[in-house]
């Protein structure tokens, strides 16, 4: 009588082996994509929704197909060979490649925390409290919970700092957006005349420099290293990444129809220079809720980039160059790794403190330093994933290989484009 | 005798007879089935093809390389497993440092050049991996030689002498072929070779361990990182890995076992002898959590009219781990526990001394007491081991201290 349930059953159970597996795997795609909304982020989406309304939704789909092939590169390398990007480099490319690649690399991430600390300061001084002492206190947070975590409860805190980027989703609810008219415009294909304005250019190039960034790629692939996760899981670890550059998309749309719907709509197309700004400006326009939750993200994605980013940043120079490096190690046994980890955060803290901030000049050497050190990164991805003496059966196939060295000879472009539009 | 680094060398011009530059140097070999060290080859690009010139016709080794050599011998060159490529196969790569029992990448490699008779003896004699290895790869070419060379002096070199060097190599035929036994790391203790290990990548963890002799490999495996131990199991033939479990303590294979799916597990323990089989069968039946999962079974237990003697006698063919001998016990009718008796007693006493009289009230406790519960008794009562017996007082197996700090180190 039952036998017409055995399908569905069957169904069921290697449904729910599948999401057994996801769940299993899940974690260093979605933290990595979610990072990357980060303070200048979330700056740019708001710029970009305030300035020019619904016409640059159209930017997510393609910019979302070029995170997960970038991604996916990065996630898959980790899962087949077991080593982090770092070593890959310097084992193909040789040491004065390697070295050239991680000093830059050093640079434009010291820029990229400055840039999560400054984040971090505005947010909360919205809530009136003083740089002076929220700075510090984050530094020494974000020094302790790496030190004093495993991967395991850190990969835990950092998941549900991911899923606090829901603030977004509701504030872009909240500001009673025409849904059809954003759907529409995600969709549609962008308007030429658009395209011919100098400012609406530099925007789009904006959004795709700021979705894809050299150090992703390795805090992805070590993360992925660190897990475990073998190229017997990989099939369900793609789906990580997938799913985390989806929702980190997601937010990013929100965002941009947020101020879309609030700013643009009253005619107050410049919110600024930080992603503080937009919260104020959207304060009388959206309402005291959307205000918090705008505050509250900003916060948590700065606090959340800045507790990635050094720690990334030395393991990838460590291995890179031949450093010890780990967190297993003690101080006396890993001096380069641990130095430049806390210098990072000192550092890129303390810049915040100074009386006169020279933070104009730090985020224009760290985009020049991103700028100069992305094609190399991704490149160099491309070339070790078709390299089938290191990935075996798992090198790229040649439709994944179309549209990647596209996605990254776009991506070269815009990057290139926007260093020299500044 | 001199030494000159490889990085020096590749991209060098190789001079025939007349002097004239025929070739640059492209990478350099050794056949470790002929001997271990010595150089076999150069290999130099001309043109767009790639030849050999023998090291015996090498006259000088440096900036330019000189040769008495008639290119015409200079054979084409085509890729054998057979011989360690210093560039391909060294540079850049990650070794075991044998001696500082880490694992390190490698910044050069230094090679000795001593004149015998006519012509070169050529050594790999060391790698570089500190600063002055990778300092003169940055400065190559940017800065001239001779200034590079003087700046290089002041620099403290950190090598690692060659005997010390393991390379790893995952492709198993190969690792034949080249000698790479692992014999340095597996003469380290089982703590080091087991650290070692966690850094290395996945599949050159699964090199390592289905290289070293079986029961080193068993003792480092103890000691890995329960995640890790897993993996390696798991990636592992079930020949392999089932000869490797065989070694180690019951009741660690059984919680390695336990850990595996049941079809890798079954595996695994079908290519086992029947006798380790049966032992870590029982053991997995019991819950991981409770005095049963923890015990071990390979204790020594005594008949309580044994004298001291005959205990020492036993001591010595008795195969478990040193650590299960701290406390022997006494078993009584239908094998019940009714003492223990602590080594250093037996050690202590005059050979015909009976057991009985040394023996102590033995603390036990039964197979389903909660792992907190046993660390409690172990506090208590300062134990090394202690008992486990069944609902007729019989004695099923022993936990020992080193087990109960295992457990609580990985309970945090």
């Amino acid at each position: 009588v039952l036998s017409f349930l055995k399908p569905v059953l069957s169904f069921l159970r290697t449904w729910r082996g599948r999401l057994v597996m996801l769940l299993a795997v899940i974690g260093p795609g979605f933290i990595t994509a979610n990072v990357d909304n980060d303070a200048g982020g979330i700056f740019t989406y708001s710029q970009a929704g305030a300035q020019f309304g619904y016409s640059l939704l159209w930017t997510m789909i393609p910019i979302t197909i070029a995170l997960v092939v970038v991604q996916e590169m990065a996630s898959r390398m980790g899962a087949v060979t077991g080593k982090g990007l770092s070593d890959l480099i310097r084992e193909e490319f040789g040491f004065r490649l390697t070295f050239f690649v991680m000093v830059t690399l050093v640079v434009t991430n010291f820029g990229n925390v400055v840039a999560e600390f400054a984040g971090i300061a505005s947010s909360l001084e919205l809530f009136g409290i003083s740089r002076f002492i929220v700075v510090p206190c984050a530094a020494a947070l974000v020094w302790l919970m790496v030190v004093r975590g495993t991967y395991d409860s850190i990969e835990k805190i950092f998941l549900t700092a991911s899923a606090f980027y829901v603030c977004y989703i509701i504030a872009g609810v909240l500001a009673h957006p025409d849904w059809k008219a954003a759907a529409f415009a995600t969709v549609t294909r962008p308007q030429a005349a658009g395209i011919r304005n100098y400012g609406y250019l530099y925007m789009v190039i904006g959004l795709v420099g700021t979705s894809i960034s050299p150090w992703m790629q390795f805090y992805l692939q070590a993360s992925v290293v660190e897990k475990g996760i073998t190229a017997r899981q990989y099939a369900a670890s793609r789906w990580d990444v997938i799913l985390g550059c989806i929702f980190t998309d997601v937010v990013a749309w929100f965002i941009i129809v947020a101020c879309a719907a609030t700013l643009y709509a009253s005619g107050r197309h410049d919110i600024g220079t930080s992603g503080a700004d937009a919260a104020v400006a959207l304060r009388p326009l959206a309402g005291e809720y959307a205000y918090l939750l705008f505050a509250a993200g900003l916060f948590n994605a700065s606090l959340f980039a800045a507790s990635i980013l050094p720690i990334s940043t030395a393991y990838a120079v460590c291995e890179g160059l031949g450093f010890e490096s780990g967190l297993d190690k003690k101080f006396h046994e890993a001096p380069v790794f641990y130095w430049l980890y806390t210098l990072l955060i000192v550092l890129g803290a303390g810049v915040l403190l100074l009386p006169r901030l020279p933070l104009v000049y730090v985020s224009v050497l760290s985009q020049v330093a991103n700028g100069v050190v992305l094609p190399f990164v991704l490149i160099f991805m491309l070339l070790l994933t078709n390299d089938a003496e290191l990935m075996g059966e798992h090198t790229n196939s040649r439709n994944f290989n179309i549209i990647a060295w596209l996605t990254v000879a776009v991506t070269i472009v815009m990057t290139l484009a926007m260093l020299f539009t500044r | 005798m001199s030494l000159v680094a490889l990085s020096e060398l590749l991209g060098a011009y190789v001079r025939d007879a007349d002097g004239t530059a025929r070739g640059r140097l492209r990478d350099i070999a050794v056949a470790p089935q002929d001997h271990p060290t010595r150089i076999a080859y150069l290999i130099i690009r001309i043109g767009e093809g790639e030849h050999l010139v023998p090291a015996a016709s090498i006259k000088a080794l440096g900036p330019s390389i000189r040769t008495d050599g008639d290119p015409a011998d200079w054979d084409t060159y085509t890729a054998s497993d057979g011989v360690l490529l210093l560039k391909r196969d060294l540079l850049d790569q990650q070794i075991i440092d044998v001696h500082g029992r880490k694992v390190v990448r490698v910044n050069d490699v230094e090679i000795d050049s001593t004149p015998i008779n006519s012509h070169m003896l050529l050594n790999v004699v060391a790698v570089d991996v500190g600063a002055r290895g990778a300092i003169r790869r940055l400065a190559k070419g940017l800065v001239p030689a001779f200034t590079l060379r003087a700046l290089l002096e002041k620099i403290p070199p950190r090598v690692i002498p060659w005997q010390y060097v393991d390379l790893l190599e995952t492709d198993p035929a190969r690792r034949v072929k080249l000698k790479i036994a692992y014999e340095g790391l597996s003469k380290l203790h089982p703590a080091d070779i087991a650290d070692i290990v966690e850094d290395l990548p996945p599949a050159e963890r699964e090199a390592v361990f289905e290289t070293i002799d079986e029961e080193v490999a068993a003792e480092a495996l103890e000691e890995i990182d329960p995640d890790i131990k897993k993996s390696i199991v798991e990636s592992l033939d079930s020949d392999r890995a089932a000869d490797i479990l065989e070694e180690m303590d019951p009741d660690a294979a059984a919680d390695l076992l336990g850990d595996l799916t049941e079809a890798r597990s079954g595996q695994i323990l079908k290519e086992m002898e029947p006798e380790e089989r049966q032992e870590v069968t029982q053991l997995l039946e019991f819950h991981e959590h409770t005095a049963a999962g923890r015990m071990t079974t390979e204790f020594l237990s005594m008949p309580e009219t044994s004298v001291v003697d005959d205990a020492i006698e036993a001591m010595k063919t008795f195969e478990g781990g040193y650590e299960a001998l701290a406390t022997i016990y006494l078993t009584g009718r239908a094998h019940q526990l009714v003492g223990a008796v602590p080594l250093v007693k037996i050690a202590t006493s005059s050979p015909a001394a009976e057991l009985s009289g040394l023996s102590e009230r033995a603390v036990s406790c039964p197979p389903d007491t909660p792992q907190d519960e046993v660390a409690a008794l172990f506090d208590k009562y300062n134990l090394l081991t202690l008992a486990v017996v069944d609902e007729h007082g019989r004695l099923a197996g022993i936990i020992t201290a080193d087990d109960v700090i295992t457990m609580l180190r990985h309970r945090n």
